[in-house]
């Protein structure tokens, strides 16, 4: 320490010793100079500290507009779809495909383990071969996210690039996937709306509104599948259409499929048997059928038809699923759904009035709805009197369920509205045709509401919401003959019946009895459950308040006059 | 050229009692600052980064204290080589680089990644002492005399510009510029300088095709993308801000918290900082880094030659650019460059390069007394 000091002294003597004339102006010059530059960095410490300073205190963050502006969706090309409260159905995304250029590759196995840790699901051969390969250009993965976009960068390999693809997105997945459809790799419509309004959506622009609710999609694939399930069927498909308007609210199909991955999907899943699919549809037509003979003039709501012995036709036996009485009114044909009472019906009217009816609903052609994958009906030809027959009780010919839908005219006063996916404005709805009086139309109403109250729709009833509708169970056609083995269970419903809007439709495919339906597949105890259920949750989401079902109104409403004697069937409704 | 020290050579005893206690306490506050930071970006936990930081920090000290006790003359005698040596890492960078986010800057050398541009501000600081240490007051004067020194800045800038790192190669720039001013190159030298480049600017700009101006536009203000780069500032503006005068207190910060501020542990750490600590706590590390800089100043006037001098004021004015570019950077005074927060931010190179140039500044204090000829 001693020996440092001196030291010290000993430069301090010789410094003051060398502090002539230029080295004295230099020092000085040094210390300008140093000032100088301190006040440069106080300067700029000023400014960090007033910057800072404003941003803790005033917490004033002027997002630059450019960047705000950024908030704003980008730009993607496809059009997006919503449903009819505006929920995002489908849209585009652009999503980033990661490629290489083997050439640039420094090290291709190094290169490969490392990629293969950030996508697992590739193989290390696979990517290495890939990596190897004598091309400029080689696909490594397709539509990557972008964590794993920030994970290929942070490997920080050479000869790895990005190009960037729009992707369909469908948030709601399977949800709706028979009404969207799905796009191929190249953004083209395969399917669904997709594909049927192809050249809209490639515009671009604003969003397709569809007529769907998803919320009631959500439930009506919720139930149906219970109902598949339940019974043991190979699918099934249901539909809740506007009655005034045409606008379908719910189309399901099931199985249905992942449109991300439609390539992948079954055909049975991509199959679509609300549209494509025809089916004879059994008991359900009696609808039809019963309103045609009304409405024609030729047979009387009181009018009487024997059902007592089967009916034999050529080679064949109509006979009634369950015997009664001798005898049966109409309301009682239809609500017992007896065949051999309907064909009668059917006769009386004839044949050219059934085929220019059942053309008249549309039936006889394929449906207009928006979708391509359309199954024209099969009709017969020529229409004999047999087919006459087997038509009144829906048998012989082969319609797709999307046509059932034309139920509706039947109640909503006998005008036709053709079905829609597409939503309605009050200046768009159709002014629609007429199919029946007003008065048939009045007498139907109650015969369906009937039906549930008596007959064998008892299952679909929902207490407050005047459920009227119409079972059915046909027998599918197995190589060329009926087995009652493969049955079509469906039912179709609307309510309420006093002032009919909605109609709910469920069919099972080959439904099999299960421990609760004592051995039964039939439409009552398959389909009318899952219409009962979607009606009891969709009411109240419709803004609909439950009817009191013994208000003098209702009753009055309901009321049907036969024999004579006024029926007053609204008023057994809650078990 | 003699080297001989006008005074006998120091002992390991004096020179190791010749290291500022004050100033090592202050360097290992700052990189106690950095591990606490890591642990907080990382919500409250050693990994993955404040461990490596810590084994990193003190693997740094070591070679701090190291470098410390080495000869000042020793420096000396090898600035030009060691220059010459990391001019040629540069070379080979661009030559074999990896290519980390797209710019060629990392040399792989096994299992440390060398940024041979962070040395380059070491190197490049070391041949311009030396070389004007070999020039007198008078000599200064002479445009001549600076063709040399002012090729040392400049081929190692085109190297890093080449990579491309602008924001190195302007560090460059500012260093080389600052031991101009301190050895003396006269000042209208530098106004004319300035002067000129501002002066080309617009006939530069003038003569552009509309895209190479907008390209310019985004290199210079990547907050022109907004979905890029200026995500980042805007996030860290609005975590900066919700920090308030007092913070949220220590691993409180939401928005680095919630990964809305991307990059966290590395280039905007200073916000995940500021956001925890608040006002109070920002300026404090304001203040520490101030300090050290301040500090280096103080060694680099207390030392008798005009290489130590200028080693220890240049190395002081890179700590104090580094940390100002990355401060004003996260809070959108400046343009996003890419440079970390010396000592704190999360990197192994960047540490390395700032504790060895503290290791040079303790260095020159321990030798500050060591007379060199000029000549």
């Amino acid at each position: 320490m001693t020996d440092f000091h001196i030291r010290e002294t000993e430069e301090a003597r010789q410094r003051i010793i060398a502090v002539d004339g230029t080295l004295r102006r230099t020092t000085n010059r040094a210390h300008a100079r140093l000032l100088l530059m301190g006040a440069v960095f106080t300067a700029c410490c000023l400014a960090v500290v007033l910057r800072l300073s404003e941003l803790a205190i005033l917490k004033h963050v002027d997002a630059p507009d450019h960047v705000a502006a950024s908030v704003e969706p980008p730009h993607s090309g496809r059009a997006d779809i919503v449903d009819r409260n505006g929920d995002l159905m489908a849209t585009s995304l652009q999503t980033a495909s990661l490629y290489a250029d083997p050439a640039k590759v420094l090290d291709s196995k190094e290169a490969a383990k490392k990629l293969v840790g950030v996508f697992p699901e590739l193989t290390y051969g696979e990517v290495l071969q890939k990596l190897q390969s004598d091309e400029r250009f080689v696909w490594i993965k397709r539509d990557i996210t972008p964590k794993q976009e920030y994970q290929v960068q942070l490997l920080g390999l050479p000869g790895l690039d990005y190009r960037t693809s729009e992707t369909r997105i469908y948030p709601f997945g399977a949800g709706a996937v028979h009404v969207l459809g799905f796009t191929d790799v190249d953004g083209k419509g395969m399917a669904g709306i997709e594909r049927s309004f192809n050249g809209v959506l490639a515009q671009g622009g604003k969003p397709l509104q569809l007529s769907i609710d998803m919320r009631i999609q959500h439930i009506m694939r919720r139930e149906l599948a219970q109902a598949v399930s339940d019974f043991n069927g190979i699918g099934g498909c249901g539909i809740v259409m506007d009655v005034h308007t045409g606008e379908i609210l719910s189309m399901v199909s099931l199985p249905d499929f992942d449109p991300h991955d439609a390539g992948n999907a079954p055909p049975d899943a991509r199959f679509n048997r609300d549209t494509l699919g025809v089916y004879e549809m059994g008991s359900t037509f009696k609808v039809f059928n019963t309103a045609m003979a009304l409405d024609s003039g030729k047979v009387k709501l009181t009018d009487s038809f024997d059902v007592d012995h089967p009916y034999h036709v050529g080679k064949f036996t109509i006979k009634d699923f369950e015997r009664t009485k001798p005898w049966l009114t109409v309301p009682e044909i239809f609500a017992y759904s007896s065949n051999i009472g309907s064909l009668q019906e059917a006769l009386v009217v004839g044949t050219e009035t059934q085929q220019r009816f059942l053309a008249s609903l549309g039936l006889t052609h394929a449906s207009p709805i928006e979708l391509p994958e359309i199954g024209a009906p099969l009709a017969p030809h020529p229409w004999t009197r047999v087919n006459t027959m087997t038509i009144a009780f829906g048998h012989g010919m082969s319609v797709s369920p999307i046509q059932l839908t034309g139920v509706s005219a039947i109640i909503d006063g006998g005008i036709l509205h053709k079905p829609t996916l597409i939503k309605q404005t009050p200046d768009m709805v159709q002014a629609g045709t007429r199919v029946i009086s007003p008065e048939t139309s009045d007498l139907m109403k109650r015969l369906m509401r009937l039906q549930v109250v008596e007959g064998t729709g008892k299952n679909a009833n929902v207490a407050g919401y005047l459920v009227g509708g119409k079972t059915g169970t046909a027998e599918k056609v197995d190589h060329g003959h009926y087995g009652k083995k493969a049955l079509l269970s469906s039912f179709v419903g609307v309510f309420p019946m006093t002032d009919p809007k909605y109609l709910v439709l469920a069919m099972v495919d080959e439904p099999k009895p299960n421990a609760h339906s004592a051995g039964f597949a039939t439409g009552g105890w398959v389909s009318a459950p899952p219409v009962g259920r979607v009606i009891s949750q969709i009411g109240p989401l419709l803004n609909m308040d439950p009817l009191d079902e013994t208000s003098p109104e209702v009753t009055e409403a309901m009321a049907l006059e036969t024999d004579g004697k006024v029926h007053r069937v609204n008023l057994a409704t809650t078990e | 050229m003699r080297l001989e020290a006008s005074s006998s050579d120091y002992t390991l005893l004096e020179k190791i009692q010749g290291i500022r206690v004050s100033f090592v306490a202050l360097v290992v506050t700052l990189g106690a600052v950095g591990i606490v930071g890591m642990y907080s970006a990382a919500s409250g936990s050693m990994e993955p980064w404040a461990t490596k930081q810590l084994i990193r920090f003190v693997f740094c000290l070591c070679i701090m204290l190291g470098l410390a006790l080495v000869d000042v003359r020793v420096w000396l005698k090898s600035a030009y080589w060691l220059y010459a040596g990391v001019l040629a890492l540069l070379v080979l960078v661009l030559a074999m680089g990896h290519t980390g986010k797209g710019a060629e800057r990392w040399l792989n050398l096994g299992p440390v990644q060398l940024q041979p541009s962070e040395l380059m501000k070491i190197t490049l600081t070391l041949a311009l002492a030396r070389y004007f240490q070999g020039v007198s007051a008078e000599e200064i004067g002479r445009i001549r005399v600076l063709l040399v020194p002012l090729a040392i800045i400049f081929v190692p800038v085109a190297f890093v510009l080449l990579e491309p790192n602008l924001g190195t190669s302007l560090i460059l720039v500012a260093i080389g510029g600052a031991i101009f001013w301190l050895a003396g190159v006269r000042a209208w030298k530098f106004g004319l300088v300035i002067g000129g480049v501002l002066a080309a600017i617009p006939i530069i700009w003038a003569s552009m095709h509309d895209y190479q101006k907008s390209r310019v536009l985004t290199f210079l203000n990547p907050e022109r993308d907004p979905r890029g780069a200026g995500y980042h500032i805007t996030q860290s503006k609005i975590a900066l801000g919700s920090g308030g005068v007092f913070g949220k207190g220590f691993l409180e910060g939401t928005q680095s918290r919630l990964n809305f501020l991307p990059e966290k542990h590395t280039d905007f750490i200073f916000t995940v900082l500021a956001e925890e600590w608040g006002l109070i706590g920002a300026l404090s590390l304001l203040a520490l880094y101030l300090v050290v800089v301040g500090y280096g100043f103080m060694i680099g006037l207390s030392c008798k030659n005009q290489f130590g001098r200028l080693v220890a004021m240049a190395l002081s004015v890179n700590l104090f650019l580094y940390m100002f570019i990355n401060i004003a950077m996260v809070m959108g005074l400046i343009p996003v460059v890419g440079v970390p927060l010396a000592m704190i931010s999360y990197g192994g190179t960047s540490m390395l390069a700032t504790m060895i140039g503290f290791g040079l500044i303790l260095s020159v204090c321990v030798h500050r007394h060591v007379r060199l000829d000029r000549r």
